[in-house]
């Protein structure tokens, strides 16, 4: 199978090309079957080349296509590169990816705003899947820029997919723009990492990494981590994310929580050789990670919509991703990048179905007492929380971030810091998750519920339940091998039992303030508590003080520029271009003899000219 | 066997000649006229590379005249198409009603 | 000399005089006679100028296929009286004054670099026949034989898109 790899990103870009080409005129089972099935089939070859990569025992497999194009010196080839972390990526693209577009079958059938976009919507998602798979499986950073750059572009098109409301045309443009900011810093890393190495390849460009002077690997090491930063959402180009949940739920699920904003987490994992020569950006690579943590976690607890409170939980998980590989807990990292993949999925279709059941009503505090009338989204949501808190033992998201926090505890800088942050944040992510669920499911029913879900809905949230907790001993059991030893520490360590007990603390606190037995409203109504709610809500006023920043300014100059100073030179050269050419046409009587005349005339000239030299 | 005159005299016939179907191409409205003197006009051009070719005893000369009777054959071919679609269309002879392409 | 002078100018002086008819009739026949009486006599010029196939083409293809090709037209557009009519409505004299400043300036200047030339520009008196014009036209000269035919397709191709009877009514819906 190992050979036959080629075929993980061909087949949803095939996929791609036939909806593309048809141009919606296929009947929507066809589309539906085309969709999910070029992905499904893709996860399939993707196992069984993971089965055999594994099982030869070889570092790394890579398959040349093609050459991309070839200058001088530098020749590009479009080529698959396998390895672990590759690998790793693979899987929860292809794997989750399918599940996420089987229940998109049923949850974009007959969609109330758009239902006559089914065609498009797979077209996009299976074009945002080959782009994904460009991006892991890149054996070269011009390639895997490629990805980088056709996920943003599909990321872009499916926030924007119910394009009818100009707010959801904004969110896309506002997704687009903020992580060009990034992707421009991470093509000038790359340039800088050109020049240095004369190669973008990524296998050479690490082995020589050598050779760059501490500084220059400290440069290429941030520029890159912009990047990273914009892609995945975290601090200060994270005010994207929240937006970005404009698109269909399912787009959100895949993209916006399972595979593309980990990219970042993924470019850093990927470049580790630079960032080992450069503690400095490493360093920077864990601050982000910390900060992006907790500032999520406490916007998290003030969220109303749900679909809000699982994107900035998504931004605070990625932050303990890139806090894991700032404080070189490189395999814990990718293992909380997977099981993140497993339950951030199952929760967002979760709420997708229930979503979907109320009618698209996505605030939580509509929602209420669902538990007994959705027990599927229920059970799904429920399971799916307990990986989000890490419930000790039984859930996946327990081993990924309790090895992260007790790796980040033994990091010589600062370690105990991060642990504390670490911690406090999954306090306060327990805390949040807590509310969502007693708010939206217990209580009094306030919308009535029509479930209407079939097995091509429910069957991928059993699926994920599945993964969401068994996901942790197949992470230890398998990728311990793969991407070497995840977590050093017993469970019996004192740290580790604090780790542990801790986030529950935050369950035991969530339950009676939330159910209303404790209560809080003077706490809460009072005038700084009120204050700090409403900063908290607005995402720490990141957007504020972007708008005033960056937007308002930008509007101000171009309303100033209304006439275009610049352009008036062309336009110069234009007017005096048509006063000549109205001069010329003067000429044009469309006369034939007073051509001719012209001519002759013009033939005495020459011949005098010739006749006098 | 040939004549040997200055090859002056024999440019001059040719430079006379051209001009009169100049003259005929600015005064004549009427396209057929018209065209008669373009192919007066290019006859004098072929005789004067005739009178070239004949100063070096050349055939060089006479090719290009042949090249210059494809030339007015061609013109002459699509020349006459056009006068009948005139004809037809604006009912008249006259080049001038033909000008739609002034500027 | 004197002979071979008379022999030039002769036909010189014919091919003259019907080129200047052929401009100031006003019936399109006459006129197209009087063509056929001046290409004849440039044939001539060529024949004595020791250039027998250039005469024999003048001969055979203006005289023959070009002008045989304008009678075709002329008898198709059916100029009769009223045509002649027209036609000195359109050739007034004054007509003639403006053009004819310009030809005649046109002549002094090319009169004037005419004589310029260099002295002792006697033709050889060689006659090159169609032998020697065949060899040449075939070897060095390929290139514009295919050029010309690639003219006389086009025209062809042309000329019949343009004589089809009833082109204008596709123009205007």
């Amino acid at each position: 199978m190992l050979e036959y790899l080629w075929l993980v990103p061909a087949l949803p870009l095939a996929g791609f090309f036939a909806l593309f080409v048809t141009e919606g005129k296929l009947p929507d089972k066809i589309v539906a079957v085309i969709g999910a099935g070029s992905v499904g089939l893709a996860a399939l070859v993707a196992l069984g080349a993971g089965i055999e990569f594994v099982q030869s025992g070889e570092a790394s497999y890579s398959q040349t296509l093609w050459t991309w194009m070839a200058v001088g010196n530098f020749a590009p080839s479009i080529s698959l590169y396998l390895d672990p972390l590759s690998l790793v990526m693979t899987g929860v693209i292809t794997g989750v990816g399918f599940l996420i577009h089987l229940f998109a079958t049923g949850y974009m059938w007959k969609d109330h705003q758009e239902p006559e976009g089914l065609s498009r919507f797979f077209a996009y998602m299976n074009l945002f899947v080959f782009a994904m798979l460009m991006l892991v499986l890149g054996d070269n950073l011009l390639v895997l820029f490629l990805g980088w750059e056709g996920v943003g572009l599909c990321s872009y098109l499916l926030i924007g997919f119910y394009h009818r409301d100009p707010e959801n045309g904004y969110a896309a443009r506002k997704a687009f723009v903020v992580t060009r900011v990034g992707d421009t810093l991470m093509a000038i890393g790359l340039f800088l990492l050109f020049r240095e190495l004369a190669t973008l390849d990524i296998q050479t460009a690490l082995g020589d990494a050598a050779q760059l002077d501490s500084g220059m690997a400290t440069a290429i090491g941030l520029l890159l981590l912009g990047g990273a930063v914009g892609k995945s959402a975290q601090v200060p180009l994270q005010t994207w994310l929240p937006d970005a949940m404009a698109g269909p739920t399912p787009v959100s699920a895949l993209i916006h929580a399972a595979t593309m904003v980990t990219a970042g987490v993924y470019l850093i994992a990927r470049m580790k050789g630079i960032y080992d020569l450069a503690p400095a950006a490493q360093f920077a690579v864990a601050i982000v990670g910390l900060v992006t943590l907790l500032i999520s976690s406490f916007t998290a607890l003030t969220q109303t919509d749900i679909k809000r409170i699982l994107a900035y939980s998504t931004m605070s998980q990625i932050g303990y991703m890139f806090m894991a590989l700032g404080v070189g807990a490189w395999s814990a990292g990718i293992f909380h990048l997977m099981t993140h993949a497993f339950f951030k999925a199952l929760l967002f279709l979760a709420s997708g179905s229930v979503i979907l059941a109320l009618h698209h009503e996505q605030d939580i505090f509509k929602m209420g007492g669902l538990w007994r009338k959705l027990p599927v989204p229920f059970a799904s949501m429920l399971i799916g929380s307990g990986a989000l808190v890490a419930l000790p033992f039984i859930t996946s998201g327990f081993y990924s971030k309790d090895a992260i926090l007790l790796t980040a505890h033994g990091y010589e800088h600062h370690g105990g810091l991060f642990w504390f942050g670490g911690v406090l944040a999954a306090v306060m992510t327990a805390l949040y998750t807590t509310r969502m669920m007693v708010v939206a499911f217990f209580g009094e029913t306030k919308t009535e519920p029509h479930d209407s879900s079939r097995i091509n809905m429910w069957g991928p949230l059993v699926v994920l339940c599945v993964l969401s907790i068994g996901g942790g001993w197949l992470g230890i059991g398998v990728l311990d091998g793969l991407l070497g030893p995840i977590n050093e520490f017993s469970h019996a360590h004192p740290m580790a039992l604090t780790t542990m007990i801790l986030p529950l603390i935050g369950i035991f606190l969530g339950w009676p303030i939330f159910r209303g037995q404790i209560d809080l409203s003077r706490l809460v109504g009072s005038t700084f508590g009120d204050a700090l709610r409403r900063f908290w809500q607005s995402g720490w006023a990141f957007d504020w003080v972007y708008d005033r920043l960056f937007v308002k300014p930008f509007v101000w100059v171009a309303r100033v520029n209304k006439g275009d100073a610049v352009d008036l030179v062309f336009r110069i050269t234009a007017a005096v271009t048509r006063g000549l050419h109205h001069i010329g046409a003067l000429t044009q009587t469309g006369r034939l003899r007073w051509y001719a005349a012209n001519m002759a005339i013009g033939l005495i000239v020459v011949v005098l000219i010739v006749a006098s030299a | 066997m040939a004549i040997e005159v200055p090859v002056e005299h024999v440019l001059l016939v040719a430079a006379a000649l051209f001009l009169l179907g100049l003259l005929g191409v600015l005064v004549r409205r009427n396209i057929i006229f018209l065209l008669m003197s373009l192919e007066v006009m290019m006859n004098s051009a072929g005789l004067a590379f005739i009178a070239a070719g004949a100063k070096w005893g050349a055939p060089d000369g006479q090719i290009m005249f042949m090249l210059i009777l494809a030339l007015a054959a061609a013109e002459v071919a699509v020349a006459l198409g056009l006068v009948l679609q005139i004809s037809r269309r604006f009912d008249t002879l006259d080049v001038d009603a033909a000008s739609e392409l002034n500027g | 000399m004197t002979l071979d002078l008379a022999l030039f100018w002769i036909p010189a002086l014919v091919a003259l005089a019907s080129t200047l008819l052929v401009i100031t009739r006003k019936n399109a026949a006459h006129a197209l006679i009087y063509l056929v009486v001046s290409l004849l006599s440039v044939a001539v010029i060529f024949f004595v100028l020791g250039a027998p196939f250039a005469a024999a083409l003048e001969v055979v293809i203006y005289a023959g296929a070009i002008v045989v090709l304008f009678l075709f037209v002329v008898m198709m557009l059916n100029l009769g009286n009223t045509s002649v009519m027209r036609e000195s409505r359109w050739l007034r004299p004054g007509m003639w004054v403006a053009p004819a400043i310009l030809v005649s300036v046109l002549l002094i200047t090319m009169v004037y670099v005419i004589v310029g030339l260099p002295d002792a520009n006697v033709t050889k008196g060689e006659m090159v026949g169609p032998k020697a014009v065949g060899n040449e036209l075939f070897r060095p000269y390929l290139l514009a034989v295919e050029l010309a035919g690639f003219l006389l397709l086009a025209a062809l191709i042309g000329a019949y898109h343009l004589g089809r009877r009833y082109l204008e009514q596709r123009r205007e819906p």
